[in-house]
Parts: structure tokens; sequence; C-alpha cells
């Protein structure tokens, strides 16, 4: 009933794409700094390639970020693709919203699961908004569309960013979590942790959920053993990584290169974050301070919300991706468009949301401006780092009010759930919902 | 009378008593050469040579000519060979040939340090710092981030120690601050490092204002062990201290006519008596195209050859004039008022400019020249690019065009280096280091480019005027060729090293006058996270209605 949507849908995407790939707009996202990262970026990509066919380290510079194994692999596909390597970004786009789209079936499921679990906890006013089955059927391609037609996914992809690979770690991550496969889940964690090193707080949200899989309580032995066995694992397989990444670059310089060069911050090349203009005009002496202020700002919300959202560890999977994608020390579009395309997975909770026009309106005012801006203050010179910076503190912001409003609207929901979805009448006026 | 007579007596026995002793000798000489565009190049060489071995370490603690504060140092910090040059101005190859001690814009110190020396960086950190408190210059800045080893551009010009071959080759650190501003403040130091000091001989004709009022003057030390004997059994050292001027007597009178003391505003009465030579030359090559006579005559003339071409140099022995108690002017008198011509450009020479707009990414480009009509002269190419230039090495692009091509706009040949050395800069921590061995093909042009990214730095990290722009130092272009022009010289096969172009490159700059208010904007963004989650998550939902500031719970 769906196939013909959804290979519609693909197929539009990729002639997108590839028509894109023509154009000089590939080469002019590739440089874009909103787009690619110092991390991401695949010149920096192409220089450490050289480097490594010219049997050179390329961690012995300062241009090459990438993971021993990224590398590796990159080397190979750049030698066996050749010119042709677009259709490597647009097969893994394609491969990322088949993902999208099985997770959408997966989550879809789960959710049913958990409603007809809790059904009898639910208020019986609250019959309009349970989830009903082919609302969630439609959801799959909503999924899709929406990641194929992002324009940030477009951008990224056009721009041969190598945060594809990361999305791709995280989407396969979530995708295994949601089928329960916890040796898969916690491997593929450990890459994405491997990738890019925020990811690792995705571990929390997959032990919640394979734990729950096996009792309700999680404070039972079985549920403590579980949790214990996942985050051994992904553990075990991280370091795994990094040793098998030692053997092959016969050092530890990689580290230093890699999670040292996202941890210290040393390159301030602008972007959409709040780290960059901070850290050029901090002053020396609490540079240091802040940088641990920052790093600990973009984990500690792993605490709080695992406590709050214990029992939808999915959502605090999303949640965790979002807020490592708005506070991680250099990012992009990229990290962005991987969370607004899960956000079909929660179109039930949407109509709660509070301040979608107004976040809308903002991320759409900021791609339009950061692009001018940049040129006005590095080309014509008659704007300064100012107005970039201040672009770049409007979209964090609304991405903030974006993550926050969702979470609101996610617990109104639940909260309407047990209540009822119609406000009670109390001396003739309807009560209002409040924050207590 | 007689009484004097008697202490000049005592004073020249003792002194000769004391040259015997100590076996040092000190050679002053002038090279003025007349160009055909006009300028006056003036080469000042005092060279100082003593009979010690330079890994002996007792040998520098007695001292007669040598500079006492100099020879301290370079014992103390292990140096072997010792160049530094501070120079104002741009060499113009094409215009002027090749000069007597080659210098890039600014200031360049590079230094082999002795076989066995241990922690040469933390060595050249002191060294450094002792030389830029001894020359009055910023030469302390020429530390980790611009200081490089080359690998090929920079081999020991005097003698070499036996051992250790493998290892000394790493012994060398090489910086350049293009942006150093030199003036009086360098000359009246490296003045002082000279046995008559400014009080007698060929120095008393330095007049910083008018040595400092030329378009290009560079002053230069230049310390190597040599051979004593034939046979090299003995080892001495050599101090060179240079100072070139290039002058253009033109632009304060209409004619072309010069003399030293139009040059200089000075005169000379006296040599230097400690000298065991001193004398000046005049170049007459440019004789033949705008012919003039020199007042006074010369002592002799001389014939030098330089490959296949003869030179002729007018000689002066200055004690003559000092001895006859005249005053030594020497002036050059031009048949016609003004008799201008173009010179030929050398053999190689180079250009180099930045490429690309904005303050995001840039390039460099050079062109090397070879107008030799038939032989392929191979040259090393060594360019130190500063941390915040991030270079990327696959950009770099060989391409050879003909001579007569003009467009280099199109595209040449391209070609692959002979050889390639590449060390990639960290940020902060050291410069980018390439360099290229490269063929040039006879009557050609060859055009070398690469891109770098820009950095945005810290905002401690810029200077105090941010927009004027960060240098990058010359390239330094190294080759041997068959037959030079200009050099004095007579061997068959010449060392040339040439320097192109500093370049000034803006980085994007930061509002320096934000900190506050971007610490507190970029907290704000946190804390509105920070508080909007906290609020969600560790309150939670009820019902209840509003009643103005109270609300009635359900």
């Amino acid at each position: 009933m769906m196939a013909f949507p959804f290979l519609l849908t693909c197929f539009v995407g990729m002639g997108l794409r590839y028509w894109l790939f023509g154009t000089s707009l590939a080469g002019w996202f590739a440089e874009q700094n909103e787009i690619v990262t110092p991390l991401t970026s695949w010149k920096r990509v192409t220089e450490g390639l050289s480097l490594f066919n010219l049997d050179r380290s390329p961690y012995e510079g300062d241009i090459f970020h990438e993971t021993p194994l990224v590398l590796r692999l990159l080397n190979q596909l750049n030698n066996s693709f050749g010119s042709s390597l677009y259709i490597l970004f647009m097969l893994l786009d394609l491969l990322i919203a088949v993902l999208l789209e099985r997770i959408a079936k997966h989550h879809g499921r789960y959710l049913l699961q958990e409603q007809a679990r809790k059904i009898s906890e639910y208020s019986t006013e609250a019959q309009d908004i349970l989830l009903k089955t082919n609302a969630l059927q439609i959801t799959r391609l909503i999924i899709v569309a929406g990641y194929l037609f992002n324009p940030y996914v477009v951008m990224t992809c056009i721009a041969k960013s190598t945060a594809i690979f990361n999305n791709l770690a995280i989407v396969s991550a979530m995708l295994l979590t949601l089928k329960g496969n916890q040796t898969w889940a916690c491997l593929w964690i450990a890459v994405a942790a491997y990738l890019s090193f925020y990811p690792i707080m995705l571990v929390v949200p997959a032990a919640i959920f394979i734990a729950q899989r096996q009792g309700t309580d999680l404070s039972s032995p079985q549920c403590i053993s579980s949790v214990m066995k996942t985050v051994l694992c992904t553990l075990t397989s991280l370091t795994a990584l990094l040793y098998i990444s030692f053997t092959l670059e016969g050092s530890w310089q990689f580290l230093n290169s890699t999670y040292g060069f996202i941890l210290s911050v040393p390159d301030l090349t602008p972007n959409m974050g709040v780290f960059w203009y901070f850290f050029t005009e901090m002053f020396e002496h609490f540079c240091l301070f802040f940088l641990w202020v920052f790093q600990i700002n973009a984990f500690i919300y792993t605490v709080p919300l695992s406590i709050k959202l214990r029992d939808q560890p999915i959502f605090l999977m999303f949640m965790l991706i979002a807020l490592m994608a708005i506070f991680k020390s250099y990012p992009s579009y990229a990290d962005c468009a991987l969370y607004l395309s899960l956000i079909p997975l929660w179109r039930h909770v949407l109509p709660q949301t509070r301040n979608n026009f107004i976040v809308v309106c903002m991320l759409m005012v900021c791609s339009v401006l950061a692009p001018v801006l940049w040129h006005l203050w590095i080309y014509s010179g008659s704007a300064n780092a100012n107005f970039y910076f201040a672009i770049a503190l409007v979209f964090s912001t609304a991405q903030i009010f974006l993550v926050t409003d969702l979470l609101f609207a996610f617990l109104r929901r639940e909260y309407d759930l047990l209540h009822g979805s119609k406000p009670l009448i109390i001396n003739g006026k309807p009560t209002e919902v409040i924050l207590e | 009378m007689a009484a004097s007579i008697a202490i000049r007596l005592i004073f020249f026995i003792l002194l000769f008593g004391c040259v015997f002793a100590f076996e040092d000798d000190f050679h002053e000489e002038l090279l003025v050469k007349p160009m055909k565009n006009g300028q006056v190049y003036t080469s000042f060489q005092f060279t100082t040579t003593w009979n010690v071995s330079v890994e002996d370490e007792k040998s520098f603690e007695h001292y007669h000519l040598f500079s006492k504060s100099l020879g301290e140092v370079l014992s103390h910090y292990s140096v072997q060979e010792l160049h530094l040059s501070l120079t104002q101005g741009l060499w113009h190859y094409e215009k002027w040939g090749y000069p007597v001690h080659d210098a890039p814009p600014g200031a360049e110190l590079w230094v082999w340090f002795r076989p066995g020396t241990e922690n040469i960086d933390q060595t050249w950190t002191d060294l450094i710092n002792v030389l830029s408190g001894m020359f009055c210059a910023s030469l302390n800045f020429l530390d980790h981030r611009s200081v490089v080893t080359p690998h090929l551009a920079f081999r020991p010009t005097g003698v070499t120690p036996s051992h250790h071959q493998r290892l000394f080759a790493k012994n060398i650190r090489y910086a350049t601050l293009p942006n150093e501003n030199v003036c009086t403040e360098n000359m009246t130091p490296w003045k002082k490092l000279l046995p008559c000091g400014a009080r007698a001989g060929l120095t008393s004709l330095l007049n910083a204002y008018k040595v400092y009022d030329t378009s290009y003057h560079s002053l230069g030390v230049h310390f190597r062990p040599i051979c004593m004997s034939d046979d090299c059994s003995v080892h001495g050292v050599e101090l060179v201290q240079s100072l070139a001027a290039v002058f253009d007597p033109t632009l304060t009178s209409r004619s072309q006519d010069w003399s030293l003391k139009k040059l200089f505003a000075r005169t000379m009465s006296s040599s230097c008596p400690v000298a065991s030579s001193s004398i000046a030359m005049v170049d007459l090559s440019s004789n033949f195209s705008s012919p003039f006579t020199l007042d006074p005559l010369p002592s002799r003339e001389e014939i030098a050859l330089r490959g296949r071409i003869k030179v002729r140099y007018a000689v002066y022995e200055i004690r003559d004039f000092a001895r006859n108690q005249r005053v030594f002017n020497l002036a050059a008198k031009y048949k016609s008022e003004m008799s201008f011509s173009a010179n030929e450009p050398p053999v190689v020479h180079a250009q180099r400019f930045q490429t690309g707009y904005g303050q995001a990414k840039g390039g460099v480009m050079s062109l090397l020249y070879n107008h030799h009509p038939k032989e392929n002269i191979i040259v090393n190419y060594l360019e130190v690019i500063p941390w915040f230039c991030r270079v990327y090495l696959h950009t770099l692009k060989i391409e050879s065009f003909d001579k007569t091509v003009h467009d280099i706009s199109a595209n040449g040949t391209i070609r692959k280096p002979m050889h390639f050395h590449y060390v990639p800069g960290k940020d902060r921590q050291r410069p980018y280091h390439l360099e290229l061995l490269l063929d040039l093909p006879p009557n050609s042009v060859t055009r070398l480019s690469f891109e770098f990214d820009r950095a945005l730095l810290k905002w401690t990290e810029y200077p105090p005027d941010a927009n004027h722009g960060f240098y990058i130092g010359s390239a330094v272009i190294s080759t041997v060729v068959r037959t030079a022009k200009h050099i004095n010289d007579t061997s068959e096969s010449f060392f040339l090293r040439l320097h192109t172009e500093t370049l000034l490159i803006t980085l994007p700059t930061p509002d320096f006058s934000m900190p506050y208010n971007v610490i507190c904007l970029a907290c704000t963004v946190v804390a509105i996270a920070f508080g909007s989650i906290h609020n969600l998550t560790t309150r939670q939902l009820i019902g209840g209605i509003s009643c103005g500031e109270n609300a009635v719970l359900v």
C-alpha cells in the first residue's frame, strides 16, 4: 500500500541530490561554516587522505580530525569511488532514510504496546488523544519525506560532510535499541561515540530501554544486571575500537587530534554554536574553567532527563540527541537535521507545543541571514563578528525553544493521558495546567 | 713630540705582540657598485678571524679583536654557526642583481648548534632572548611558533664537525620575523661588536641618518668556523659583520654623480688601526653603459672573473690615504647628467604574492624564473607559513610555462617536485614547513601555488593593530648556478640564496570591545536551556485555576 509513495519520495530525494551535486552550490555548501565544521569538512578529509597516501600521519598536523578507522574507510571509499564519490553520500542519505522508516515502524509498534499496557491507568476522557494505528502508518512516510527533503539534510549531503557517518551510527543505534538487540545497539553506540564522542550519552536511554523489556521495575536485580551489561558492552566495544585504531596507527597521537580537539576546542572557526565566539573573547585565565563548564553542560542534562523520562527512554534518547546537537563544541546543520528528522516520531505531541511558529521563523531567518552576514563580515568588511555571532545565538536559542517546547508538550500529553484532554471546570472556570 | 712618538711606538709594539699572541685578524672592506639605473649599492664587510677552535670552550675566555660579548654568548650556547640579518626594504633582484649577503625583509636568524648540544629547542629559546637584548631587536618572538629545522635549504657555510654528521643535520634552527622594524637602535649595538667601534675606519662613514634613509638597508652578523690552513688541519672562527644600503643619489639632486660625502654626509680621515687591511672597491661594470670618472684615482685596478664574465674593480687602500693625512672622499662624476638603462634580470629570481579575496580563505603563489637559455636549474624552495594560515598540501600545484607566455592564468606543464619535505603545522605550536626540490626548465617561469584557511584567533593573540594584518615570511630559494652574473667569485659554480617578498595577510578579527557582552549573551543562552530543562524535570504538571498571583490547586 505504502510502497509507491515511498519509492517516489526516495526517487525524488535522490534526484534532487543528484541535480544539486551538478550545480555550483555543491562547492559553496562545502565551504559554509554552518554546514561543515573542522571536524566534518571534506576539504580537510582530502588533506588527511593525501597526507596518509604520502605515508605521513595526518595526525601530525592540525587539519585532519577524523578517527583512524574512518580515515582508512574513507581512503578505501575514495579510491574505489573516485570522482563519483558523491553517489556514496547519496546512498548513505538514502540508507539513513530507510533506517528512519524502520525506526518509525518499530517505534509505532512500541508506542502502541506501551499504550495498551498503560491504558487502564489512562483517564476515560483521554480517548481522543490515544494513538491510532493508521496515523502511525503515515508517520513512516512523513519521516522519510521529512528527512530526504529537509533542506539541512540536503545541504549536508551536498557538502559531503562526514557528519553523515555520525548520523548513520546514531540512527542505527536507535533502531537496534528499539529492536532490543542489546549487543548490536551497544556496538553502534560505541561507533557513534568513537566518531564524535558526545553520543556516549546515548548509552543511558539504551540501557534503560533494554532493561525495561526484561522487567518493568528498574530497581529489580534483573534490570540492574541488564543495565550493567549494556554499559559494559558499550565501553568494551569503544575500547576495542580505540585499541584497533591504536594498533593501526602505532601511537595514541590520534586521541589528541580527535577527542582532544573536540574537548579542548582549539579551532575557533565560526559555526552555529555557542563555543567559538565565547572562547575567542574569553579572558585567558578563565578559559579552562569555562571550557569545563560548557563541556559539562553538554552532558549534564543526561541526569535530570534520565530521571524524569525513565519510563520513556526513546524520547529521552531523542532529547539527548537534540541537546547534543545544540551544545556540542562544533555543531553544524547536520546535527540539527538529525533530530529535526526524528520529530515526526512524536507527531502526536505536536498539538501541545506552544512556540512552533516562533521557532520556525527563527530557524528560517537564521538560515537565510547566516550566509548573508558571513559574507558581509568576511568579504565585504561591512559587518563584524558580532553579527554572525548574533545569528548563531538566535539559532541556538531557537533550537533550545524547540527542544524544551517538545519536552513540555510530551510531559503535557502524559498529563492529559492521565487526567483527560478536556480541562476540568471548577466554579465555572476552566482549570489550567501549571508546573508546581 | 718625542714622548708621543715613544708612546706610539710602545703602543704598536704591544699591539703587534698582542696580535701575534692572539692570532686574530681584522679586515674592513667597502664595495660600491653604481648600478645602471642610477642607484648606488654600498656593501660594508668587517671580517674578524681568530685562530681558535669553535669546540674549545677554554679559548673563548680571552679576547682581543673578537667581540667578547658575542663570543661569550656563542660559546655558552654551543653555537657552531650563526647568521643574523636585520633588514628594511626589499632587495629587487630583477633590477639590482644579487647582493653580497642575501637577506629577507625583517629579521632572519639561522643557527647551527654544535654536535652533542642537549635540548636544542631550549638552547634556541635562551639564545634568541640573549640576542634580542644584544641587538635591541624583537628576536625573542622567534619562538617555537615560527622556528623550523630546514631540511635542505640551509647547509653549514663553514667547517663541519667530522663526527656525528647524521645527528648534526638536525642541529639547525631557522626563523624569520618579517615585521621587524630595523633602525638606529639595532646599528649601535652592531657597531659595538667591531674592534674600532664607530670611531675610526670605514665605520666612521656609517651615519644612521643617511643609512636609514635608503630604499634598502641590511645589517648582518655571520659567524662560522673556518679552515686556517690549506689542508684544514687547523680550525679557526670567522665573524663577518656586514652592512648594505642602496642609495638613490638622483632623488636629491638632478645628477647621477655620487660621492661618499653625498651618500653618507661624512668623509673618512683614518683607517682602523687594528685592521690588517682596509680597502674600498668600486665595481666598474656599469662604466661602459654610463661612463664615469673616479676621484681620487684608485690605488690599483683588479680584474675578477665571475664565471666567464670579467669584472673590473677600482681598489683603494685606505691606509695610504690615512697615512698621507688625506681625507678620503671617493666620488664619481658622470660624463652625461643622466644616463639610465635597465638592468638585465639575473639568471634565477622569483616573485611571490597572495591569491584569493576575503578573510576566510587565501592562497600563496610564487613565480620562479629561469632566464638561462639552455640549462635546467635545480632549486630548493622553502616556505614557512605561520600556524594561523592552515595550509592544504593537496592544493599544491606546480606548473611551468614558457617565458614568452604572458598569460599565467593559462594551464602549463604540470611538474612534480624532485624531492619533498613537509612538516604540517600545529595550532599555537609550530608553523607549516614546506620544502620542495624543483627542476626549472630553461627559459621558463614555474608557477607554484597552494591554498590556506585563515584562522580566527583568540582576542589576546592579536597584536594591538590587529587590522594591520599578519606577515608571512619570505620564501627561501637556494640553488647552484653555473654562470651567475653579479657575483664576485671565480669558481665554476655559485651557491645562491634568494628571498622572496613577505606577504601581509589580514585575518578575520573579533570585536575587541565585546568580551563582557559575549560572555553574558552566550551564558544567557545556555541558561535558557538549563533553566527550562531544570524547570520541566524537577517540577510536575498539575491542574489548577489561576487567580491573579495565587493558583488554586485541584
